[in-house]
């Protein structure tokens, strides 16, 4: 009799559990209908309360998106063009220089990638550096050396500004890294400066033009034009020329060790892949033996 | 490891199919054989007679270039840290002074910075060389020729510290007609050694080479 | 069968002489990838590298005319 009470007992509860059960999984169900639509209808809102303002910033204010160029150093595995890095030191020294410093590099980095020990030597000599001061303390100039680095046309920020109406030029070192677009924009926005600026744009005074920069109104004028320098090895020098090689020496300039990284690139991609490969191999063979078992369950005879 | 345990399985399947269903062999103890497990058969994962030695050769190529491979990545990794220590190249372009000799007459002293210490550059002349080798090796407190002291005779390179509390000894002066220290009175001669005074050892003599005639490079 | 048995015998039946045939080879591996990589590359980039125009310069910087420089456009 006790026994059969319990059995009944267990039954019911077991019932009672497989009802509870049975309302957990409907009120999920419900719970997660609720949340699909809480959620559709919390984007449809934000979306329409979206559309019902203005945005602050035009396309002309982010700049116009410069197309992409192919430039030589694109690929995976390409080098530098180190004979359009030696024409872009030289569109530097010659243009960009007058306004625009490169306080990062140094005369040394030059040496083996564009010019030869002798020639850059001869240019660092052609600038004046701080020296120690002398046995009465009164401060000494030296020419500059190979470890010196390549001095900016201003003594500080302020001559800068003075100099150029209120404008600072950027520091060229990094500058390819420094804005969207990289080699690309840089590329876009020399060459971009249209003969007049389009109807309806007003620019403050002293300004330019320019589509590719954010704004529209740049400080900087246009500087290259055809012709403008004479390259030591015979390439005519059009404004485009000359834009890409100081692009491309630009770009050195703020990743002198490109080339070198992306020799070290092709090195770990194929020994890691190589690795990766051998190694599913490996993991294959220790475990066949563990995959290939078989477990057989004889039940013993009566 | 695994290709004995594969091996095992091999000669195995190859007496339990020998011996039928009937055959109870996993290993040869006697307790398995005592037991009343039936062998599955593993003939479909058994290489053909035969291939065992290529197979092997093969497994052993893969883990070997598995093990090569990781070793040689080891190896550049470890390289690349510990050649964070080495100098980095700014500094490595600052350890060198490049010095013109033209400008310097004969007779004269240059000093010149090199690694935030003074360097004594000494045009000597003839006269000087051979005062420099007449000395009496053997009576000097820190013998040593003046051939070994100077590549060119004619060029006298030395660090201008003077090696008893590190003054910068003063040129031209002193009682044997080369440098003179005035913080402890230290004498050196025209071969940068001392002769009197407390300074234990002669001037230092750093490395230097002459890149052409006319250019000395220190460091 | 006679080269595989050959080969286990000489190189993988003592796990000593296995490792440091392992080891060593990855000594000469690495000299040797380093110099194949390297000769790829300077191969793949023939041209623009420093190493290209060195001899031109040296040589005065004459070589207006075989200048074969790629447009940007």
């Amino acid at each position: 009799m006790f026994a059969l009470k319990s059995a009944t007992k267990r039954l019911n509860s077991r019932a009672f559990s497989t009802n509870t059960a049975a309302n957990a999984t409907s009120f999920a169900k419900k719970a997660f209908t609720g949340g699909v639509a809480a959620t559709g209808l919390a984007a449809s809102y934000l979306l329409y309360a979206d559309g019902q303002t203005a945005e602050a910033m035009t396309a002309a204010e982010h700049g116009l998106h410069p197309p992409a160029y192919g430039w030589s150093h694109n690929g995976m595995f390409d080098t530098f063009d180190h004979a359009s890095i030696r024409r872009g030191f030289h569109v530097y020294r010659e243009v960009c220089a007058a306004c625009h410093s490169l306080d990062r590099v140094a005369w040394r980095t030059l040496v083996g990638v564009s010019h030869t020990n002798s020639e850059v030597k001869e240019m660092a000599e052609a600038f004046e550096y701080d020296d120690e001061p002398d046995d009465q303390g009164n401060p000494k100039k030296r020419p500059g050396k190979l470890a010196d680095y390549i001095p900016g046309p201003y003594e500080n920020e302020q001559a800068a500004r003075a100099a150029n109406q209120g404008a600072l030029p950027p520091d060229l070192s990094l500058i390819v890294k420094a804005r969207h677009g990289a080699c690309d924009y840089i590329f876009a926005l020399l060459t971009g400066y249209p003969d007049e600026p389009p109807a309806g744009v007003v620019l403050p005074v002293g300004a330019n033009y320019n589509p590719y920069f954010p704004g529209g109104s740049i400080a900087m004028g246009r500087v290259l034009f055809d012709d403008l320098v004479e390259y030591d090895d015979g390439t005519p020098a059009s404004t485009a020329q000359m834009a890409k090689d100081v692009t491309t020496f630009l770009n050195w300039a703020a990743e002198p060790e490109h080339d070198d990284r992306k020799k070290d690139g092709l090195k770990a991609i194929i020994v890691l892949s190589s690795l990766y490969l051998i190694s599913v191999w490996v993991k294959k063979f220790k475990w066949a033996p563990i995959k290939s078992r078989k477990i057989v369950f004889n039940p013993p005879k009566k | 490891m695994a290709s004995l345990a594969l091996r095992s399985i091999a000669r195995n399947s190859l007496v339990s199919r020998a011996l039928g269903s009937q055959a109870r062999l996993l290993s040869s103890s006697t307790l398995t054989k005592k037991s009343n497990y039936n062998t599955p058969d593993f003939g479909d994962y058994i290489k053909p007679n035969g291939a065992n030695e290529k197979s092997r050769a093969f497994t052993y190529f893969m883990v070997g270039s598995f093990g090569l491979l990781s070793t040689a990545g080891a190896k550049s990794t470890v390289e690349a840290f510990l050649q964070t220590m080495s100098a980095s190249a700014d500094v490595l372009a600052m350890a060198k002074v490049e010095v013109k000799l033209a400008a310097i007459p004969e007779g004269k002293n240059v000093i010149v910075k090199w690694q935030g210490k003074p360097v004594f550059i000494r045009h000597r002349t003839s006269e000087e060389i051979a005062e420099a080798n007449a000395v009496d090796i053997s009576s000097l407190r820190d013998p040593q020729q003046d051939a070994d002291r100077a590549k060119n005779p004619e060029w006298l390179v030395m660090l201008g510290i003077c090696t008893h509390l590190g003054c910068v000894p003063i040129g031209e002066s002193g009682d044997f007609g080369g440098w003179f220290c005035p913080c402890h009175g230290s004498h050196y001669d025209i071969s940068g050694r001392i002769r009197k005074g407390p300074a234990p050892l002669n001037l230092e003599v750093p490395e230097y080479e002459f890149a052409d005639p006319e250019t000395l490079i220190v460091g | 069968m006679v080269f595989y048995n050959a080969l286990r015998n000489i190189l993988y039946k003592r796990n000593s002489v296995f490792v440091a045939t392992v080891f060593t080879g990855a000594f000469v591996f690495q000299a040797s990838f380093d110099v194949g990589v390297t000769k790829w590359y300077e191969y793949h980039n023939r041209g623009k590298l420093w190493k290209d125009i060195k001899p031109r310069i040296l040589a005065g910087g004459d070589g207006a005319e075989d200048e074969d420089e790629e447009d940007d456009e």
